[in-house]
C-alpha cells in the first residue's frame, strides 16, 4: 500500500507522517517511511536523532555513484541505505540536495519514479513529500493507494491543499483524505471542512507537544502529554490497517 | 546619509517552508520603502504568498508570453526580446503597494506542473538581467532547497535564512548556508530567527547554523491572525515588537 502525504510547507506533513508510520508499526504492520523531500528531516520526527538523520545515505546518490546495480529493488535499497526507526519502521531517504547546482532532481532516481515503479509488496509505504505539488504531481496516474493532504487553517495552506485534492482526484491517486492540523477552535475546523468538500477529514488540534519536540528535534510520539496530537492520527492509522 | 541614498540592498529570503519568509520579507520591503528607498519585491514562488503581506490582493500578475523569443540553438530555451529593457519591464508590470514597493511576480502555476510558461521564462530572464541601479531588490524564494540551490536567488548579495527555533529549521539553514560555495552565490549569509519565545536563544541558534545572526522576530498572535485572514499585518495594534525587530533587521542588512 502506497500513501503520499502532501501539503504546503510548514503545515506538519512530516510530524503527521511520522506518527502515522509509528502507529501502523505498533499495529504490527511492515512500515516503510520514505522521506521524499530533497531537504530530508523525517528522521527527526520518527525519533532517530539529529546525527543519524544527517548521516543516512540517500538512495539516489548511491545509485548515481555507481556503487550499486541500477536494477536494485526497493527492498535492497532500503536494506542497504535505510535505517531502523522505533516501532519497527524502516526509514529511507530518496534524494538529498547537498550542494548548489545539484543534478536534476527529476531525472534519475526520484520519489516520483520510485513510487510509480516499485510495488512494495505487503509493506505500507508512507511517502512524506516535498512542500508544494511538484514532485507529487509527477507520480504516474493510479500509482498511489491513498493521498493524505495536510492543511493548517491558513488560506495559503488551504489553497495548496485544494490543488492537491484536485490533482489527486483527476489523476486517480487512490483514496483521498485530509488532515486539518494545528486547529485551535471549531471555526478553523469549519473553514477547512467547508473548503475541502466531501474528503474525509481527520482533525488534529494545535499541540504544544509538537512545538516542544520540534525545538529538540525529537519525535512528538515520545513526548509526554502529546495525546491530543497523537490520538486522532492513531485513529486514522487504525482505519487504514 | 538617509536610506534613499544608501547603497541599494540585494537580499534574498530563504528557509524551510512555513518559517515565515513571506511575512518577514514583505515587512522588510515595506519598511525600507517607507524610508524613501526604491524597492522591488521579487516573488519566485509558483504558489505566491508575498502579496498578502505586502498589503495588496493581487496574487497572480503574470508577464505576457510575447516578452520572450526562442533562444539560440546552444543557449537557453527562451531569451528576452532584444527591444525590451528589464528595468522598465519591472516598472511596467509590477503591482505597486501603498508604500511604493513594486511587487514583481513570477506567475502562479496553473495547468501542467513542472513546465514553465513563457511568461515565467520572461520573469527569470528579467531578474537575471536586472542592471545595477538604485533599486533595492528584496526576494522571497519558495521554502526548501530546490530554487535556492538551483540559482534562483542569483540577484542577491545577501541571503537571509529565516528559521523558526526548531531543529528542522536549523538543519535546513545549514544546507542553505552552502550557497556561499557557489560562484554565483551570495556574498554573505545571515540568520533571522522567526517566531521566537522568551526562552529561545537566537544567538545559540545562529551559532548552531554556523552563520552570523542578523536578527530575531518574536512570535506574535496578531501577525498569525493577519496571516490567517489575509490581512496586511503592518501597523496593526500588538505588532509593535515585530515591527521594531524588522526595522532593526533592515538596519543590520544595510551594513552586512
Amino acid at each position: 500500500m502506497k500513501i503520499a502525504v502532501v501539503g504546503k510547507g510548514g503545515v506538519g506533513k512530516t510530524s503527521v507522517s511520522a506518527v502515522l508510520a509509528r502507529s501502523l508499526g505498533r499495529l504490527g504492520r511492515q512500515v516503510v517511511a520514505l522521506d521524499c523531500d530533497t531537504n530530508p528531516n523525517l528522521g527527526l520526527s520518527l525519533g532517530v536523532g539529529e546525527e543519524e538523520t544527517q548521516r543516512i545515505l540517500t538512495m539516489r546518490q548511491q545509485v548515481d555513484a555507481g556503487d550499486v546495480e541500477h536494477a536494485l529493488g526497493w527492498d535492497d535499497l532500503l536494506d542497504r541505505f535505510g535505517t531502523d526507526a522505533p516501532d519497527g519502521v524502516r526509514l529511507g531517504i530518496v534524494n538529498r540536495i547537498e550542494n548548489p547546482e545539484p543534478s536534476c532532481p527529476c531525472c534519475g532516481l526520484s520519489p516520483e519514479r520510485l513510487l510509480s515503479q516499485a510495488n512494495f509488496g505487503n509493506a505500507i509505504v508512507i511517502g512524506d513529500f516535498e512542500a508544494g505539488l511538484g514532485s507529487y504531481s509527477r507520480v504516474s496516474n493510479e500509482k498511489l493507494d491513498i493521498t493524505i493532504v495536510v492543511i493548517e487553517p491558513t488560506p495559503r495552506s488551504i489553497d495548496v491543499g485544494l490543488r492537491a485534492l484536485d490533482h489527486a482526484r483527476s489523476h486517480h491517486q487512490g483514496r483521498i483524505m485530509a488532515v486539518a492540523n494545528k486547529v485551535r477552535n471549531s471555526n478553523e475546523v469549519a473553514m477547512i471542512a467547508s473548503a475541502i468538500g466531501d474528503a474525509p477529514l481527520t482533525v488534529v488540534p494545535f499541540s504544544e507537544a509538537v512545538a516542544s519536540a520540534d525545538r529538540k528535534g525529537t519525535s512528538v510520539f515520545d513526548e509526554a502529554s502529546a495525546d491530543d496530537f497523537i490520538a486522532p492520527i492513531q485513529q486514522l492509522a487504525s482505519s487504514l490497517n | 546619509m538617509n536610506d534613499a541614498t544608501k547603497r541599494p540592498l540585494r537580499v534574498a529570503f530563504v528557509g524551510k517552508g512555513g518559517s515565515g519568509k513571506s511575512t518577514v520579507a514583505a515587512l522588510f520591503a515595506r519598511i525600507l520603502a517607507q524610508k524613501g528607498a526604491r524597492v522591488v519585491a521579487l516573488d519566485s514562488d509558483p504558489m505566491p504568498g508575498l502579496a498578502y503581506a505586502l498589503g495588496i490582493d493581487v496574487d497572480d500578475a503574470p508577464l505576457p508570453d510575447d516578452l520572450v523569443v526562442a533562444g539560440p540553438k546552444s543557449g537557453p530555451e527562451w531569451i528576452l526580446r532584444p527591444d525590451v529593457d528589464p528595468l522598465s519591464l519591472v516598472e511596467k508590470f509590477s503591482v505597486k503597494t501603498p508604500e511604493g514597493v513594486h511587487y514583481f511576480q513570477f506567475g502562479n502555476t496553473r495547468g501542467t506542473w513542472g513546465a514553465l510558461s513563457r511568461g515565467q521564462h520572461a520573469w527569470s530572464e528579467v531578474v537575471r538581467r536586472l542592471p545595477e541601479s538604485d533599486w533595492n531588490l528584496i526576494g522571497d524564494l519558495p521554502g526548501g532547497l530546490r530554487q535556492p540551490m538551483n540559482g534562483w536567488g542569483k540577484y542577491a548579495e545577501v541571503a537571509l535564512v529565516v528559521t523558526e527555533p526548531t531543529l528542522k529549521g536549523i538543519l535546513t539553514a545549514r544546507q542553505l548556508a552552502k550557497l556561499t560555495r557557489a560562484k554565483w552565490g551570495p556574498r554573505t549569509i545571515a540568520v533571522v530567527v522567526n517566531r521566537t519565545r522568551p526562552t529561545d536563544d537566537p544567538s545559540a541558534i545562529a551559532a548552531r547554523i554556523g552563520q552570523p545572526l542578523a536578527g530575531s522576530v518574536p512570535e506574535c498572535a496578531v501577525i498569525q491572525r493577519a496571516e490567517m485572514e489575509l490581512r496586511s499585518p503592518l501597523g496593526l495594534p500588538g505588532t509593535e515588537a515585530v515591527e521594531t525587530a524588522i526595522r532593526a533587521l533592515v538596519q543590520t542588512a544595510q551594513v552586512l
